[in-house]
């Protein structure tokens, strides 16, 4: 911890002794800047650990700077009154902001134009509200006539109070870095879908963000009221949130202090230059645009890649390992069944009455020409394609058309065809998440422990003779070989202890040692755990090996069914197979 | 009746200037999959030609060519030095484009200053309708957009060009495998769509006036009108434009203007959340 804490606690050294040093005026100043570079930490926030845009962060700012400068005014401003009516406030808010963002990105796994438009839009109106409200707002001219909070002066005492709030939210920001909730952000950017598939409801994650964004975003929109003395339509404008996206930008949107540096430097320069070069505004925003197209990560990121080449990493938190909890999976309690399951895509019809019945455990194997509607078949069960007409039916509950993210809760994990592993994390981080699946409760988000879990039959699997995994750590998970990564594949699925386990060609792409090997992995899961496996396979040994039900699929429907060496033998199956008439 | 006529003539002026508006967007959204965030740029920048004719003492109408060569080559400039590195990364292109978006606006205002202009009609004088008498400026843009999507529609579904640009968009790679050159197509559809935000923005001027930030306004309505027809097809833009822009209209003309424009942003809220195809799905 030693470096990094020292680096932190050096920048607040530097913040504290800005008023002795530098006079009012520049504390004054830098006070703005940082209640700023603040609004700019929640759009880093919901940016950069979220991966959506948000366009309209000024909303949270100035509504809650109105809110603010009006109980100042009602009370005198007095102190803990008005700190609890600005917690309240940025509550409210975050819950709006919560609400707005699980109903647009619910149903959907792209962080797209939508939002953020929707967000634009939200701010214009406001700005437009504020505008025109002119007996609550003062209108144009702003709302002004009232204390500051405490009585504290802008110029002097209450530069602290801001401090106070950036040592907070800095040290919260970096708090949740290091948490379970934070590791879960990350997956999310980098592979949406598979967090969905472990379980995760990633319209409420995003939701979540998008709350603490605009929580801490009103807090610094609080402060503000105080510090300038008046309100104006500004500080809910779009022009605020614009800037709010290129401090956070430029700064780096990455990491915790990224914002504040981008807010606290680039508002210095601004303050200079402005007024004497024309030409000042349109360079911060070719500026921006550079930061977009070549360093995606900003100034701060540059930073810590500079200083990882000179050799000082980042202390890794080393969490004691610990039993992890049970699943929370319901209980499966009986056997998998399709009935009359009609999906079509694009006006093509994949999957035509679907029909049979899966033991309830052991294994089934799944084969069929290209086309036939296998992968689509588990996707239908997972709840990734919506099913027209029919039913899915997992013992008595009826799991037709369930969300994806819901697929887990009953019991059921899928291995996808091409391997989807988190790319941007490393095979560590990848592992803690399989471990997280499925198993955190509310508050485990907030606890390092969760972060240690062991899974006795993934750590089975794990020390199992030739499964490389155990030495690749810190490795990025992009960077591992095909046969690697279906084996970490293999691991998210299995991570949550499925009961119904679907594999969509396990040993695609991997040498014949590595498809032995996957081959015992999954019976020695499955002869612990007692689950059912659905294997989907054209290696015909492998089927084979397997010594299992096989079911053939051919063109969306079910063409025939029996043991390996029965549809072997069928003159149909080959017909088929070989290309026959249809 | 009269009133009827009137509040009908005002609805199709709305709906007209809408669709007018959204065409660029819905053609560099449907053909490149890149939602424009820059597009209510590309209407400010057409708006301004009126400003440029008028300060280089030309007659009204070399707006039009002015309109068309400025706009078109800041289009290629930008798409060849930015927006080409961002086809097929939709989240990527939004920030890019939104950049652009804030440089636009910076250099228009570093240029012209953020002063609202006023540009006078082309046309002046009122058309008698019955017992409503109408600008006839309006009239006119009215038509023209009937006959510019009736065109549109015809061209894209019988002209073998428009069997190129549904290969492109349909599957990139086969259409290049099949001798499109699709790095040319991209830049043409680019151009294309600015070209028609900034012809937009010329016919729009003298109604909206002209200013630095006029563009969002611009973005945000067309961009809602796209989500409640569906994106990408010039059905789903045609349905979505009537009802965002009589919506608009109606709010408007019976509570205020910010009504009308808090209503097309609940409707779009409700439509992303509810039906996140739009009215018009493509089977």
């Amino acid at each position: 911890m030693g470096f990094i804490a020292a680096v932190n606690l050096a920048l607040l050294g530097l913040l504290l002794a800005v008023p002795a040093v530098w006079g009012d005026f520049v504390t004054w100043q830098l006070g703005l800047y940082l209640l700023y570079g603040i609004a700019a930490q929640g759009v880093g926030l919901a940016w950069g650990r979220g991966g959506f845009l948000p366009l309209g962060n000024a909303l949270f700012f100035g509504v809650a700077a109105y809110v603010s400068a009006m109980v100042l005014n009602a009370t005198g401003g007095a102190f803990l009154p008005n700190l609890l009516a600005m917690l309240v406030c940025a509550a409210l808010l975050a819950a709006l902001a919560w609400g707005l963002a699980a109903a647009i990105f619910q149903g959907r796994t792209e962080s797209g134009p939508y939002f953020s438009l929707i967000t634009l839009a939200l701010v214009l109106i406001v700005a437009q509200l504020a505008e025109t409200a002119q007996p609550v707002t003062g209108g144009f001219n702003g709302y002004s006539g009232y204390d500051s909070i405490a009585g504290l002066d802008p110029y002097g005492n209450l530069y602290y109070l801001i401090v106070g709030l950036v040592v907070i939210t800095s040290f919260c920001l970096m708090l949740l870095e290091k948490l379970p909730g934070g590791l879960i952000l990350r997956g999310l950017v980098s592979q949406e879908l598979r967090l969905q598939t472990l379980g995760f409801a990633t319209h409420r994650v995003k939701a979540w963000a998008f709350a603490l964004s605009a929580f801490i975003t009103a807090l610094a929109g609080g402060l503000y009221a105080s510090h300038q003395g008046i309100v104006t339509p500004q500080a809910t404008g779009f022009v605020l949130s614009s800037e709010l996206l290129i401090w956070a930008a430029v700064g780096g949107r990455l990491h915790p202090l990224g914002p504040l540096v981008g807010a606290v430097v680039i508002g210095f320069l601004s303050a200079e230059l402005r007024d004497t070069y024309l030409w000042w505004e349109v360079l911060i925003a070719f500026l921006f645009l550079i930061v977009v197209m070549m360093a995606p990560g900003g100034a701060v990121e540059m930073i810590t890649r500079l200083a990882r080449k000179l050799g000082w990493h980042a202390p890794k938190l080393t969490v004691a390992p610990n039993p992890a909890p049970p699943a929370r999976a319901k209980a499966v309690n009986g056997p998998l069944t399709l009935r009359g399951v009609h999906v079509s895509a694009g006006g093509v019809h994949i999957l035509e009455g679907l029909e049979f019945t899966c033991p309830a455990r052991g294994f089934l194997c799944v084969i069929g020409p290209n086309g036939a509607g296998k992968t689509t078949m588990l996707k239908t069960i997972t709840g990734a394609m919506p099913v027209e007409r029919g039913e899915i039916r997992l013992g008595e509950r009826d799991i037709t058309n369930v969300p994806q993210y819901r697929a887990l809760a009953h019991g059921i994990g899928r291995k996808m065809q091409i391997p989807t592993v988190f790319q941007d994390l490393t095979v560590d981080e990848n592992l803690q998440l399989a471990a997280l699946a499925g198993r955190t409760g509310p508050l485990d988000y907030f606890r390092v422990a969760p972060l240690g879990w062991q899974v006795p039959e993934l750590g089975r699997l794990l020390d199992q003779p030739g499964v490389p995994l155990a030495d690749l750590g810190p490795v990025a998970a992009g960077a591992l070989p095909q046969g690697h990564r279906q084996m970490l594949e293999l691991c998210l699925t299995l991570g949550a202890t499925p009961h119904v386990v679907l594999l969509d060609e396990p040993t695609a792409g991997m040498s014949p040692e590595e498809t032995g090997l996957m081959v015992r992995l999954i019976r020695d899961y499955q002869a612990q755990t007692g689950a059912f496996v659905l294997v989907i396979e054209h290696d015909m040994a492998l089927v084979q090996s397997l010594d299992a039900d096989v079911l053939v699929l051919h063109q969306g429907r079910r063409f025939a069914e029996g043991s390996f060496t029965e549809v072997r033998a069928n003159p149909a199956v080959t017909e088929v197979y070989a290309g026959g008439h249809k | 009746m009269d009133q009827l006529l009137l509040i009908l003539l005002n609805a199709a002026w709305q709906i007209a200037a809408l669709a007018l508006l959204a065409l660029g967007l819905a053609i560099v959204f449907g053909l490149l999959r890149i939602l424009n965030m820059a597009h209510g740029e590309f209407v400010m920048l057409g708006a301004y030609a009126h400003v440029i004719a008028g300060q280089l003492g030309l007659p009204p109408l070399t707006a039009l060519p002015i309109c068309i060569l400025v706009v078109g080559l800041v289009a290629l400039l930008i798409e060849r030095v930015v927006v080409r590195h961002f086809y097929s990364r939709m989240f990527d292109s939004l920030l890019a484009t939104w950049a652009l978006s804030i440089l636009m606006r910076e250099i228009v205002e570093m240029i012209w200053g953020r002063a609202y202009r006023n540009v006078p009609m082309p046309v002046e004088g009122l058309v008698q309708l019955g017992g409503v008498s109408y600008p006839g400026y309006r009239l006119i843009v009215i038509f023209l957009v009937i006959a510019g999507f009736a065109c549109l529609w015809l061209w894209y579904r019988k002209s073998l060009t428009g069997v190129r640009i549904r290969a492109v968009v349909n599957n990139p790679s086969l259409a290049r495998a099949s001798g499109i050159n699709t790095s040319r197509f991209s830049a043409a559809a680019f151009v294309t769509g600015c070209v028609l935000a900034g012809l937009s923005g010329l016919l729009l001027a003298p109604m909206l006036g002209v200013e630095p930030s006029m563009g969002l306004d611009a973005l945000i309505r067309s961009f809602f009108a796209l989500v409640v027809g569906g994106l990408g097809t010039l059905e789903g833009l045609g349905i979505g434009v009537a009802v965002v822009g009589g919506v608009q209209a109606g709010l408007s003309a019976a509570l205020s203007q910010t009504a009308g424009y808090l209503g097309v942003l609940v409707l779009a809220i409700l439509f992303l959340w509810r039906r996140p195809d739009g009215l018009y799905r493509r089977r």
